[in-house]
């Protein structure tokens, strides 16, 4: 049943067309400029790589959604692929064309979401049911209330610091193994432990016990 | 583009530090084989050549046996430099095997010869600390060395960049230890070099990318 689910998430992967012709550029042309762009980032030229992230993200995107259904997920993995490309950046050699490097991060860790997708689903599945047993369909106005906490939780967790945001996001709700969530993060395991806890006492503090 | 992709790419750009780029995998491979060379003309002027080495060259076996650890520690760090960039196929890691493969041969058939001639003698294993302390002695270092030449690879593919890591080290460490260590019968090089070279491999698949992430990799 989880592995149906599972299958659900993952699309054979689609030609990816639509950012390669941006202004008209060939691709060849653009690999070339992207190189130069990634060496001088090497090199330590902010505003080089700023720009260069910015152009590869409908790229990424178009990789990431080609692989996962759920535009969330989707979009996270894009997130873990920035993240890894700025990790992983002495990774590129810049005599090398500079798109296969970039698209296999961005599988990598396309991969990576569906892998943790299916772990969740597996893991989510026997509550879900149990739940649609139990409980009548909710009436509008608990679903309401539940958009209300969840959008007030949501508010909460971006007003937490960087590290916090990252670690909880990637442990608790994305519910990455905590090799899997350094390996994204570049944090050590103690020190997402350490944010993740941290991140949790503050949104105790907050909301209090009973929330 | 999302705020939150906004908010990533300005924070990393941000926190951006020059780094040096991954060198090409022949000219890391070319780099390692000089290190371990040197390495091991240390050990060798330290602990001195076996005296009966030219003799048991020229025997046919040990020639075999340091040919097979010799290409499967070189082909093992070339695996290891290919996977250590991320857009090369993750079938660079099959790349040792034949020779690893060819170097169990060498050895079991020394072995197999050995029991013809010598009956179940041939079989007895008698403990040499020296040989796995001379391994892993050696082993371990040289993996940290080729951890840090493929520490690129710490965010992606650590795992099997290490273990490939730590097999060239200690194929290349067993290669050191037949130029200064008197080891005769072919069970106890199968059973003492094999083990060793397992050690270090499997220590290097365990902590390597762990050591990876948290010292030898820029940030």
């Amino acid at each position: 049943m989880s592995d149906g689910r599972a299958a659900t998430c993952f699309e054979a992967p689609r030609p990816l067309t639509a950012p390669d012709t941006i202004l008209g550029e060939g691709r060849d042309a653009r690999d070339l400029r992207w190189s130069r762009m990634m060496a001088a980032a090497q090199a330590g030229d902010a505003r080089a790589y700023e720009a260069l992230l910015r152009e590869c993200l409908p790229l990424l995107r178009t990789i990431c959604r080609a692989r996962l259904r759920d535009a969330t997920d989707a979009e996270d993995a894009v997130q873990d692929t920035l993240l890894t490309i700025h990790r992983a950046r002495d990774s590129y050699n810049p005599t090398r064309p500079f798109r296969p490097w970039l698209v296999a991060i961005a599988e990598r860790r396309a991969l990576d979401r569906i892998r943790a997708r299916s772990r969740r689903a597996r893991r989510e599945m026997p509550e879900d049911a149990a739940g649609e047993i139990a409980s009548d369909a909710p009436g509008v106005e608990t679903e309401l209330d539940a958009h209300r906490a969840a959008a007030k939780l949501r508010r909460a967790i971006e007003a937490l610091p960087m590290s916090q945001r990252t670690a909880l996001g990637l442990t608790k709700m994305q519910d990455l193994s905590l090799a899997e969530a350094s390996r994204v993060s570049g944090m050590t395991a103690g020190a997402l432990k350490v944010a993740t806890h941290r991140a949790l006492h503050a949104l105790r503090r907050r909301f209090g016990p009973e929330e | 583009m999302s705020m939150r992709n906004e908010d990533l790419i300005r924070q990393l750009a941000a926190d951006l530090r020059p780094v040096k780029p991954a060198r090409n995998p022949i000219a890391a491979t070319t780099a390692w084989l000089a290190f371990v060379a040197v390495v091991i003309a240390l050990a060798v002027l330290v602990f001195g050549l076996r005296e009966d080495l030219a003799a048991r060259l020229a025997g046919g076996f040990d020639l075999l046996q340091i040919a097979g650890a010799l290409a499967t520690g070189l082909l093992a760090a070339v695996a290891a430099f290919q996977l250590a960039l991320p857009e090369r196929s993750g079938r660079w890691a099959l790349l040792p095997i034949p020779a690893a493969v060819a170097w169990l041969a060498t050895m079991g058939g020394g072995c197999l010869e050995e029991l013809a001639r010598l009956g179940p003698e041939a079989l007895r294993i008698g403990l040499s600390l020296p040989c796995l302390a001379f391994i892993a002695g050696l082993g371990v270092p040289l993996t940290v060395a080729m951890l840090w030449l493929a520490r690129h690879a710490a965010w992606l593919r650590a795992g099997p960049v290490a273990a490939l890591g730590g097999l060239s080290a200690a194929a290349l460490a067993s290669v050191g230890l037949s130029f200064v260590h008197d080891m005769d019968a072919a069970f106890m090089v199968l059973v003492w070099h094999g083990m060793s070279v397992l050690i270090v491999a499997g220590l290097a698949s365990l902590f390597g990318p762990r050591l990876m992430r948290c010292g030898l990799a820029a940030p």
